[in-house]
């Protein structure tokens, strides 16, 4: 499964029995994943939904998930990168052009250490592990770093550290000796070595540290042979001591350290000549070397392994003031020497080249069609840099956005399907101004809300964001997963959180139900803190304050009570399947020896039953025996207490 | 005070916790367990703080000390961890996101842990499926813990059956809870409120129920002050600390704007209560001082200056930081 641009069709079998004709449908999931499912048409011909039938026996829902596999040091590098990618993105928002070019070369460099840590550290794991495949697996991990940071240093030489003045042999050097460490380990084990000079590999040895430019080690493994008092020996000693560097400290001129080199070039050209070094072989060839002989070149080509470390050895010891605009010019023939053998990989050498002339375009493109698995980190971190370093063209492409936005997108698609690194996938779809917050929009809904943990987290990154819809959606989920529970509580909670009245409603209903079977209300640690939420909505108020005029009724506040019932039952806020409840509430009110409700407050009452009465007759769902047995002890109480209240409020006109 | 390293971990950890001392007057100890989240794998980890040194920068024989926190031992752990609690220097207690405890030991001679015994399907909801268990509280060989089915369970270290089964604490999900004496605990919910249980008496109905805000903002963690156990801090989803007197005849609490995410635990110093030390889903840690403030500990957290520390780490800790100077 290799994740490419112009990726090969990657095949999946499903276990599907195969009954008749058996199509399949599919869902988007998080990312790179989808579900699969059967239906009984084929695809060609489900075109509606209600075509789908779900009635397929052992129904499964495939999931279906590609590229989401990723090692720890894989997730290690993710994690730790994002630290580097986030603090940049700060950075180029709040710094200016000379301060900032610091910051992006001190990125770039981070970034290399960090891959270099997490490949120490799977050299670490393939050395302790014993399992064959798994070493194997490793191996590969390996390399795939190694090629990552091969190409990376290369870019950060050509793109973003750009040495003064263009003059970028000494980077490239530096470059060669990171990556081709073989001479250095050969000179290592040739030193210990009792009897160096004899050692089968101290020639090469000498050659590899050469071609890399490491005349101070060259001269001590030369100092290490048995002739080394030989006139030849000092003499090439004197040649490799004299060779001028290039370094930044030094403030010496290009042109200074030219003319430098071109004298000293001829020196060792004149001395050649004057077969100073004939008796020995190989110091003649050192001294060719030195002297930039086309030809020996060829014949070291082995210990330079690659054409781009031939590359740079040559234009060490043929044009070391070559500027970084010139390199391309250098590219073919170098090459060239190697073409017939075709030993090392092509798209690498593709991807170098590529560099070598400045395209850097080509250079993502085949990165990513050639790296496999966190290829898309590799893309999406240099093209950030890149992008920053205005080395990138800032055009849009057709599809709207620029080049690095797309690969950021891809890369944190890539971090939204796996189920955990989803966080850092957010970060990064943040920092795409054109089409992260869609992305974002459209994942985030997908991400499956195990708890209420991971649902507060999710919540919250909708809320700081403002994704109101999201945010929403999420209160929703979960309290609907409470609601189908049974959990009206914890139900209620989350729709509080959102201010849905539709939900809020089917909650205070239940709370309802519950109440007229049990005659209790569960749940009162949350009815009777409710507070201002109660305002809400009017279910809530509803509920809420027919809570209250419990209360108050229980403790002993009837006139504050029966005001409280008569507003609940004048304002309507009640379901009518609770009006009868809520009716009969009024009975022992109106049952005490003093009177409570007065003339108007019964004819409320009586209005209001009256109404229930006409709809119960209206709607073919007439009342049940019962109530309708409770409605007559009702009205007969009402017409007890209209006719105390008559006297009672006529004794009081009297009076006044 | 400056002075901390960073380690990079493949998992997201969801509770970090110092191994207890055997000795409480011996040297500072300098092993830690972590627990992970949201993974398909989840794990416990062991670490050790390592001494390593290194020259300094500017290239003195004077060498620094780096603390490296070394991984030592992991075991795998079957849903989400979502507590971590130590019940002593031996024994350390794990909630999982599946509804069961169990009790890891400390093996002598080994850097391991292995399973002591479990209690499996603690937290259950009424109507179906296993509820996560969100939060551990232990107290000398006690271990309460608390669900999102909203009950609390009160364990014995040493018995299989629960002491106590607390079944309807909560209407909504337990986020924290803490003991605030041997026969009483504390629990926060997901509704914004303090909750109080007296174990000896009645434990259908709190003894004590506090609205900590008008919006029923989550509470998400609490702790009790080590001296006074009748003052509480808790964290709340909006990033605010709360400080509250539990003692009826003068309740009182503070509301203290901190992080600008949810908290997400809270501590007290065990030595010098004055310090308290919040952490958040913004990735901060801040350290408050009471020192030299009011002598009302209600009052007086105030962020210390200087001591609270920038995010680092946007909203969220991939990697793990470990303040290893004695936060002193």
């Amino acid at each position: 499964m290799a994740s490419t641009v112009e990726r090969e069709p990657s095949e999946f079998k499903l276990p599907v029995p195969n009954v008749g004709s058996v199509g399949l449908n599919c869902e988007w999931g998080l990312g790179q994943q989808l579900h699969v499912f059967q239906t009984q048409k084929s695809p060609a011909n489900a075109s509606g939904v209600q075509e789908l039938k779900l009635g397929v026996e052992n129904q499964s829902i495939f999931d279906i998930r590609w590229d989401a596999e990723m090692h720890d040091i894989a997730r290690k590098l993710v994690n730790e990168s994002h630290n580097i990618f986030v603090m940049l993105q700060g950075q180029v928002k709040s710094l200016a052009e000379p301060a900032l070019d610091a910051q992006l070369r001190k990125a770039s460099k981070h970034y290399r250490g960090v891959l270099k840590a997490c490949q120490m550290e799977l050299i670490q794991l393939a050395e302790s592990c014993e399992d064959v495949t798994r070493k194997l697996k490793y191996d590969t991990y390996i390399q795939e770093f190694e090629i990552v940071q091969l190409i990376w240093s290369l870019c950060q030489i050509i793109f973003i550290d750009i040495a003064p003045g263009g003059l970028i042999l000494k980077a490239l050097l530096d470059w060669l000796q990171w990556h081709f460490p073989e001479g250095k380990y050969l000179a290592k084990e040739v030193c210990q070595d009792e009897q160096s000079c004899s050692h089968p590999k101290y020639w090469e040895a000498v050659f590899r540290l050469l071609l890399q430019g490491n005349t101070e080690n060259v001269r001590l493994l030369l100092s290490l042979h048995t002739h080394s008092d030989a006139e030849s020996f000092v003499a090439a000693d004197e040649l490799l001591r004299k060779m001028p560097h290039w370094t930044y400290q030094h403030a010496q001129s290009a042109a200074e350290f030219e003319m430098k080199w071109r004298h000293w070039r001829e020196e060792c050209i004149r001395r050649y000549e004057a077969g100073e070094f004939a008796a020995y072989a190989e110091l003649e060839m050192i001294v060719q070397v030195l002297c930039g002989d086309e030809h020996v070149f060829r014949e070291l080509k082995d210990y330079c392994e690659t054409w781009y470390h031939l590359l740079v050895s040559k234009l060490l010891y043929q044009n070391p003031t070559v500027r970084l605009t010139d390199l391309t010019f250098h590219v073919k023939s170098s090459q060239a020497v190697f073409n017939q053998t075709g030993l090392s990989s092509q798209e690498l050498d593709n991807i170098l080249q590529a560099a070598f002339e400045f395209d850097i375009h080509q250079v993502i493109k085949d990165t990513c069609t050639y790296l496999s698995n966190p290829s898309w980190w590799f893309v999406a971190h240099l093209a950030d840099l890149l992008h920053h370093c205005k080395q990138l063209d800032p055009q849009k492409l057709p599809f709207g956005s620029n080049l690095r936005e797309y690969l950021l997108l891809e890369y944190a698609t890539a971090l939204m399907s796996h189920e955990s690194l989803w966080q850092v996938g957010v970060d990064y779809l943040d920092f795409c101004p054109i089409f992260g917050s869609s992305y974002l929009e459209s994942y985030i809904e997908h991400i499956p809300l195990d708890n209420e943990r991971k649902a507060l987290k999710v919540l919250h990154i909708c809320v700081e964001r403002k994704l109101s819809l999201q945010a929403q959606s999420v209160c929703k989920v979960m309290g609907m997963k409470c609601l189908r529970q049974e959990r009206l509580g914890a139900a209620l909670s989350w729709f509080l959180r959102s201010k849905d009245a539709v939900v809020i409603k089917q909650v205070t209903n239940k709370f309802l139900t519950e109440y007229c079977e049990q005659g209790k209300f569960s749940h009162l640690d949350l009815i009777d803190y409710l507070g201002p939420s109660m305002l809400i909505t009017n279910s809530l108020t509803f509920l809420g304050k027919y809570r209250e005029f419990h209360t108050m009724y229980d403790s002993g506040d009837l006139e504050g009570a029966s005001s409280l019932l008569l507003s609940l039952i004048s304002s309507r806020l009640a379901p009518k399947t609770f009006w009868m409840t809520l009716l009969m509430d009024a009975l022992p009110l109106l049952d005490l020896p003093k009177v409570i409700l007065n003339i108007q407050q019964t004819y409320e009452i009586l209005h209001c039953l009256e109404e229930l009465h006409r709809d119960g007759t209206a709607s073919d769902e007439s009342l049940s025996e019962a109530e309708v047995e409770r409605a007559k002890v009702l009205r007969l109480a009402l017409q007890k207490n209209l006719s105390r209240a008559i006297i009672e409020e006529g004794s009081i006109k009297i009076e006044s | 005070m400056d002075e901390y390293s960073v380690k990079f971990v493949a998992k997201k950890i969801s509770k970090i916790r110092w191994r207890p001392k055997l000795d409480p007057k011996g040297p500072q100890s300098r092993t830690f367990a972590t627990g992970s989240w949201d993974d398909q794998n989840n794990c416990i980890a062991l670490w050790q703080i390592l001494d390593r040194p290194i020259a300094s920068e500017n290239g003195d024989a004077e060498s620094l000390l780096v603390h490296e926190p070394q991984k030592v031992f992991e075991t795998s752990h079957v849903g989400d961890i979502m507590d971590l609690k130590y019940v002593n220097h031996d024994l350390m207690a794990v909630a999982s996101s599946t509804g069961s405890v169990s009790l890891l030991k400390h093996r002598s001679n080994t850097e391991a842990v292995t399973p002591v015994c479990a209690w499996d399907k603690l937290h259950q909801f009424q109507f179906g499926g296993s509820a996560p268990c969100t939060c551990l509280a232990t107290h000398n060989e006690w271990i309460a813990s608390g669900g999102e089915d909203g009950r609390a369970v009160l364990l014995a270290i040493d018995q299989q059956a629960p002491l106590q089964t607390l079944d309807k604490v909560d209407s909504c999900a337990i986020n924290d809870l803490s003991f605030l004496k041997q026969s009483e605990i504390i629990t926060v919910n997901s509704f914004g409120q303090l909750k109080t249980f007296d174990l000896r008496q009645d434990t259908s109905r709190e003894s004590q129920i506090l609205s900590v805000t008008e919006t029923h903002t989550p509470l998400l963690c609490v702790a009790r002050h080590p001296g006074q156990p009748h003052i509480v801090a808790t964290g709340g989803y909006d990033g605010m600390l709360t400080i509250c007197d539990l003692r009826q005849e003068r309740f009182h609490m503070t509301r203290m704007e901190a992080h600008t995410g949810p908290v997400w635990e809270v501590k007290f110093h065990p030595v010098h209560p004055n310090h308290l030390f919040t952490c958040s889903d913004d990735g901060s840690l801040w350290h408050w001082d009471s020192t030299d403030c009011a002598t009302d500990p209600v009052q007086s957290f105030m962020p210390s200056k200087g001591k609270c520390r920038p995010p680092m780490f946007p909203y969220f800790t991939v990697g793990i930081r470990v303040l290893i100077s004695s936060l002193l």
